[in-house]
């Protein structure tokens, strides 16, 4: 009798590990979703990445969700982090390295810190920077802004330059080539949405500037870079160069249907451009205009995005695994998405792959994708901020006035009163 | 007493019925209103929420963009709402004429937009109204401009855009109310002045407009209450900015900046939607007192 308890009990207990083992991998056996808003850029290479891990960990699944845009992203993370509602969130998240600071001072906890388990030091400086708080980095850094001047070769041509008289020249230069251009070929230089501050902020920073001051406050009145782009910008319209569009659809056709000459803007935008595959060979890639200003550089950024895990997460160690051994270790990886989608990544050791290498023949051949990478080693690393939003908001506000030749001074002392008001 | 008790019981019985709507109502509309008119006295940035007293009424009098935002508001409000009645009133008496032919086919093209959604129709205008579009196109066709507009890159054409855009959509809206209350208005009373010699504009202006004075009273409200919430077609035209120039920037626009755009700040943002509702409170108590009836002394 004794024997027999005793024998049902081992059994008990084998049954009871059992189950506990089962649950174990259950917990482990996770899905991996992810919050990301162009289905042919960073959709895609995220999902080709979570391929890769899959193919080492087979219990991995990944939850690729690209259907929403960046802006219902942004409100759609906000809205649950002030409600302080964790359900529904993703494991990672895609987000802008100009609005990060936003999130990781206005939501702390929200967001898990990833430099004690990923080395920052194998992605681009200015990257991790923008992401880093009190000493800790939360983001594991995904596709450079870095910057280029895109322009069409065969107009540059036609108005009998040479890709050499693009190379490391100052916007107002690149004004006296446009005016040659449009009188020889009948084509303006670049289209600008008076609703966008993007090439303005690119000019900004490369001077090494932004909105603000190390400790956070304004840096608006006295800011020589930002009044020396806005008179540059001024410039654009006052030599009638620009042709006025709204919105991302105007913006984009403006320059895929070949009726302006130039496009500053950052490297994401190869996608965009080479979808023609009609205009392949007749596009080139310069480096970024400088300011005529000292401590402008012939290099910036615009845009880019980081990878954050957030904190609800319920399988941080493999997602955090999943960043470390793809994002954080695998060159080659970084060679495919260049390839195939244009992806400029921040890893450092990935410039030494051969794609980064390789000549383009859409863009004649050169090798854009080293330039490019140069470029990146150049770009001066700027501190965001908080409330770039707002200022960009006050910015926009004073854009008509400006371009119609208005006082700069009095435009940036505007910009500041109304910035100062909204960042209370 | 047996009829009261009955009443009693019937009456337990009524508001049992209501209940799950009322628990609903009370939940969802009067608990979140109440809730926000306490959140615009508090301050600061996400949910380090503090009570500040009358600090967010202080910063709305200061705040430029806010007073750029009312303004924008009231122009919308001043300069289409009257267009639009007039055009609805017009439309409802041209479309009531028993002579006319396809009017069941004009009723439906003038009601139509009505009933395309708001994001449709704000996509659609957007291209119309862009640098190359059609819009552009057949005016330069016609030499009316020389060269194309920018209408959403120049804050007076962005602004009338806007204007035409909503008037095109909400003035079939309004029309049909008119429609409605014209086809209640007794025929014989036009007789009866045909009859005395009374020409068709004073037909107009003293029996039909006075008739019709409570539907008028009725959609003026109603339009006001609507342009003062204006938000989906400024979003879309301009990506969500209100420019050039914050030209176009309504104050719900506004309101939605302050709180999923901008470093979030409820408190102020439920501050200025309070704004809307008194300024609704206001326009809607004058309107009554403007169109309420002048008894004749015997």
């Amino acid at each position: 009798m004794n024997r027999i308890a005793s024998r049902w009990h081992q059994k008990l207990a084998v049954a009871l590990a059992g189950i506990s083992l089962l649950t174990v991998a259950a917990a482990s056996a996770g899905e991996i979703s992810v919050w990301v808003w162009d289905k042919a850029f960073n959709g895609d290479t995220m999902r080709e990445a979570g391929a890769l891990y899959t193919a080492e960990h087979p219990d991995v699944t990944f939850n690729v969700d690209d259907t929403a845009s960046q802006d219902d992203i942004r409100a759609k993370l906000q809205t649950q982090l002030l409600a302080g509602s964790t359900e529904g969130l993703p494991d990672i998240v895609l987000i802008q390295d100009d609005i990060a600071q936003k999130y990781l001072q206005s939501f702390p906890g929200a967001f898990e810190p990833l430099s004690d388990s990923i080395d920052m030091s194998v992605f681009a400086p200015y990257k991790v920077a923008a992401a880093t708080l009190d000493g800790k980095s939360y983001s594991v850094p995904f596709d450079s802004g870095v910057t280029g001047l895109f322009y069409r070769s065969d107009y540059l041509e036609e108005a009998g330059f040479t890709a050499a008289d693009l190379d490391n020249i100052t916007w107002d230069r690149l004004v006296e080539i446009g005016t040659e251009i449009k009188a020889k070929t009948g084509h303006l230089l670049l289209d600008l949405d008076l609703n966008d501050t993007g090439l303005i902020r690119m000019m900004m920073q490369s001077a090494g500037q932004w909105y603000f001051n190390a400790d956070g406050s304004l840096n608006i009145v006295d800011n020589a870079a930002l009044k020396k782009a806005l008179e540059t910008y001024a410039k654009f319209y006052q030599a009638d160069l620009v042709k006025p569009v709204s919105g991302w659809a105007e913006y984009t056709g403006a320059f895929t249907s070949g009726e302006v000459a130039m496009v500053p803007v950052g490297v994401w935008i190869t996608a965009t451009i080479k979808a023609n595959a009609d205009q392949s060979g007749m596009w080139g890639v310069a480096p970024t205009p400088r300011m005529d200003l000292e401590g402008s550089v012939n290099a910036s950024n615009q845009g880019g995005s980081s990878w954050f895990v957030l904190s609800s997460s319920d399988n941080k160690e493999e997602t955090i695994d999943f960043l470390n051994t793809v994002w954080a270790g695998n060159s080659q990886f970084y060679q495919d998405i260049l390839i195939k989608r244009g992806a400029v990544g921040s890893l450092l050791a990935a410039r030494e792959g051969d794609a980064f290498k390789a000549s383009d023949d859409f863009f004649g051949g050169a090798p854009v994708w080293q330039n490019f990478s140069d470029w990146l080693g150049q770009i001066p690393s700027v501190d965001y901020g908080t409330f770039t939003a707002e200022v960009d908001a006050a910015v926009q506000a004073q854009l008509p006035t400006i371009i119609e030749g208005g006082d700069i001074d009095a435009a940036l002392r505007a910009i500041n009163d109304q910035a100062t008001q909204q960042m209370q | 007493m047996a009829q009261a008790r009955l009443d009693r019981r019937e009456q337990i019985t009524g508001w049992a019925f209501i209940a799950p709507a009322l628990v609903l109502l009370g939940l969802f509309m009067i608990y979140p209103i109440v809730w926000s008119l306490w959140m615009s006295f508090q301050v600061g940035k996400g949910m380090n929420l503090s009570f500040g007293g009358f600090t967010n009424i202080m910063r709305l009098t200061k705040d430029t963009v806010f007073l750029r935002a009312l303004g924008n508001t009231f122009t919308f409000f001043i300069i289409q709402v009257p267009i639009m009645i007039t055009l609805a009133l017009l439309f409802a008496v041209a479309l009531n004429d028993a002579t006319l032919k396809f009017r069941g086919l004009f009723r439906t093209a003038i009601f139509l937009p009505c009933v395309t959604s708001l994001i449709a129709y704000s996509t659609l205008f957007k291209s119309m109204f862009a640098t190359d579009g059609v819009v552009n196109q057949a005016l330069m066709a016609i030499h009316a401009i020389s060269g194309p507009i920018s209408w959403f890159g120049d804050p007076f054409w962005a602004k009338v855009v806007v204007i035409i855009a909503i008037t095109w959509r909400w003035t079939g809206y309004n029309m049909i109310f008119y429609l409605a209350a014209l086809q209640n208005i007794d025929r014989s009373i036009y007789e009866a002045a045909r009859i005395d010699g009374v020409p068709a504009w004073a037909r107009f202006r003293y029996l039909t407009i006075p008739m019709l004075k409570p539907v008028i009273l009725f959609t003026t409200v109603i339009s006001t209450i609507g342009t003062l919430q204006l938000f989906d077609e400024v979003y879309n035209f301009t990506a969500g900015t209100g420019g050039p120039s914050d030209s176009t920037l309504t104050l719900s626009l506004y309101i939605y900046n302050l709180t999923f755009k901008f470093m979030p700040s409820f408190g102020y943002s439920a501050t200025a939607s309070w704004v809307i509702v008194i300024v609704v409170a206001i326009l809607s108590f004058l309107q009554f007192l403007v169109a309420r009836d002048r008894r004749v002394k015997p």
